[in-house]
């Protein structure tokens, strides 16, 4: 404990490092969010239900199942890891980028309940008169159903972005604690935590919290003004 | 536009669970209006979304021109966006985020859409939309939005246009002038339409040929009785409400819709009340008979 405390690293990195992992994760989650809420929203196909559920799971999961599925999935021995291992040389097992994966798909439920709720919500009118004037299924997506359902789609990539931030347990698990590495705010807090150094803890306990709440706030009144309107 | 017409018959499946029924229908039109007349629920709307190719019959064949959009027997199923038929739904469907002129220009090929291209420019100045160019449709009356939703489906010259009820959101006070714009515009654009209405009036006002839905089918509306008279004054309109009348062994009946066709000098001596004497002759078209 006392060499994790003393390791060289300043007060700064670990809110860029968070930052940077939470962009990295919405940047992969975003199109995959969004693809799934479109499938999810209007295809109708046997087993749907079974992906929902499936799609909500990282939700309810211990965040330490989550982390162990992706270190015996993603990491060196599992299959997908040493295949992105050994065809792209990446690593994502004790990496930031492992971060950003572990963050993402705690994120990910958050988004596709959002936007899928915002798509369904789109008026069936609306996609037919876009059909009637000669838009195709892609045309028809990216310029009605998307645009029609974008204030509720930016609700839940701040609600996501705000769970990517704040990822902890599987994060642990699956790209460790390595400071100057892997050290994001909210593991930061807990080696502080129980390194006994309060004040670290606590400068990092109020930056989260005051993300966390600036970007849930501006959710809510985002939500509020897509209601009124 | 010269091949539009519309010829159709198909099988649709209307409603769900235990009000579930098949409707049969069966459609035709030169040029014109086609006027889709009958209770809610009986599947209109229903039938112009098979028309645009949203809904898929069961079975049969649509026509329009020289292409076939649908046909059961060949397999063919013309997607909706290929089908060049505008659909104006009853509530108009306007694109909420974004303004009237990107509203009409909405269909346009990618190079043409432009709020100031040409044909979208000519559609706001022929619909009286200039001044809302830049408006928001959640600012429009209802009378504005069916305009939008007008020009926007004929910005792309479709060889048909389907309007679902396109007055239910329009106060009544506004009504007749809406209509008389819809009238008018389509026949200057010289587009077929096919209009749906649950309302008699409404229906008779707007076409010559009405389609009647009732219990599952679709039924050509009976021609009219023709009434004839001395100086050949014509009475025309549907037969609705029967009360007794005045003296025993007489009727009143409530007409609809009605028109009537008279010489220019009677015409002109119209004004106010009107009473009419009329020599009736039950059947064919009377002879005219000096007066």
């Amino acid at each position: 404990m006392h060499a994790l405390a003393a390791a060289p690293t300043d007060d700064a990195f670990p809110v860029w490092l968070s930052l940077r992992v939470a962009f990295t994760a919405m940047l992969f989650v975003t199109p995959i969010g969004i693809l799934l809420a479109r499938l999810q929203a209007h295809a109708r196909y046997p087993g749907r239900a079974f992906v929902d559920a499936l799609i909500l799971l990282p939700l309810v999961l211990p965040p330490s199942v989550i982390g162990w599925y992706l270190a015996v999935g993603l990491g060196t021995r599992g299959t997908i890891g040493a295949w992105l291992e050994r065809w792209f040389d990446v690593r994502l097992i004790w990496t930031p980028a492992g971060a950003a994966v572990a963050a993402g798909t705690v994120a990910l439920p958050l988004l596709v309940k959002t936007a899928q709720a915002a798509l369904e919500a789109v008026p069936r009118d609306l996609e037919r008169v876009g059909q009637s004037l000669g838009l195709g299924p892609l045309a028809l997506f990216f310029r009605v159903s998307l645009p029609s359902a974008w204030p509720g789609i930016a609700v839940g990539l701040i609600l996501a972005f705000a769970r990517a931030i704040g990822e902890f347990g599987a994060t642990l698990m699956f790209a460790g604690n390595t400071p100057g590495r892997t050290n994001t705010m909210p593991l930061e807090i807990y080696a502080a935590f129980q390194a006994g150094e309060d004040d670290r803890a606590f400068l990092y306990v109020m930056l989260l919290t005051s993300i966390s709440l600036g970007v849930v706030f501006f959710a809510t009144v985002l939500a509020g003004r897509r209601r009124s309107a | 536009m010269k091949d539009a017409a519309l010829e159709a018959r198909f099988q649709l499946e209307v409603g769900r669970g235990e009000d579930a029924f098949r409707l049969e229908a069966e459609l035709a039109l030169d040029r014109g209006v086609l006027v889709l007349f009958g209770p809610s629920g009986s599947g209109k709307s229903l039938t112009v979304q098979a028309l645009a190719g949203l809904v898929r019959p069961v079975r049969g064949h649509i026509r329009l021109g020289s292409r076939t959009l649908f046909d059961s027997d060949a397999r063919t199923h013309v997607p909706a966006h290929d089908r060049r038929i505008g659909y104006v739904p009853q509530n108009h469907g306007l694109f909420p985020f974004c303004d009237v002129s990107a509203n009409v220009a909405f269909g346009l090929p990618r190079r043409d859409r432009r709020r100031d291209h040409p044909r979208v420019r000519a559609l706001l100045e022929e619909l009286k939309l200039e001044h809302l160019a830049h408006a928001r449709p959640a600012t429009l009356s209802g009378g504005e939005r069916q305009r939008v939703a007008l020009a926007r489906a004929l910005a792309v010259e479709p060889a048909l246009l389907l309007l679902d009820e396109p007055f239910a959101s329009i106060d009544a006070d506004g009504r007749a002038e809406v209509r008389d714009v819809l009238r008018a515009t389509l026949e200057r654009h010289g587009t077929p339409a096919v209009f749906v209405t649950h309302d008699r009036d409404e229906a008779a006002s707007l076409g010559r040929r009405i389609v009647r839905f009732e219990r599952g089918r679709t039924l050509p509306a009976a021609p009219p009785t023709v009434l004839g008279a001395r100086r050949r004054v014509r009475l025309r309109g549907r037969a609705g409400e029967r009360t007794a009348g005045d003296a025993p062994g007489r009727s009143v009946v409530r007409l609809e819709g009605v028109e009537l066709e008279l010489p220019d000098d009677l015409a002109a001596d119209l004004d106010g009340a009107l009473e009419l004497d009329l020599d009736a002759r039950h059947g064919d078209a009377p002879e005219d008979e000096p007066a």
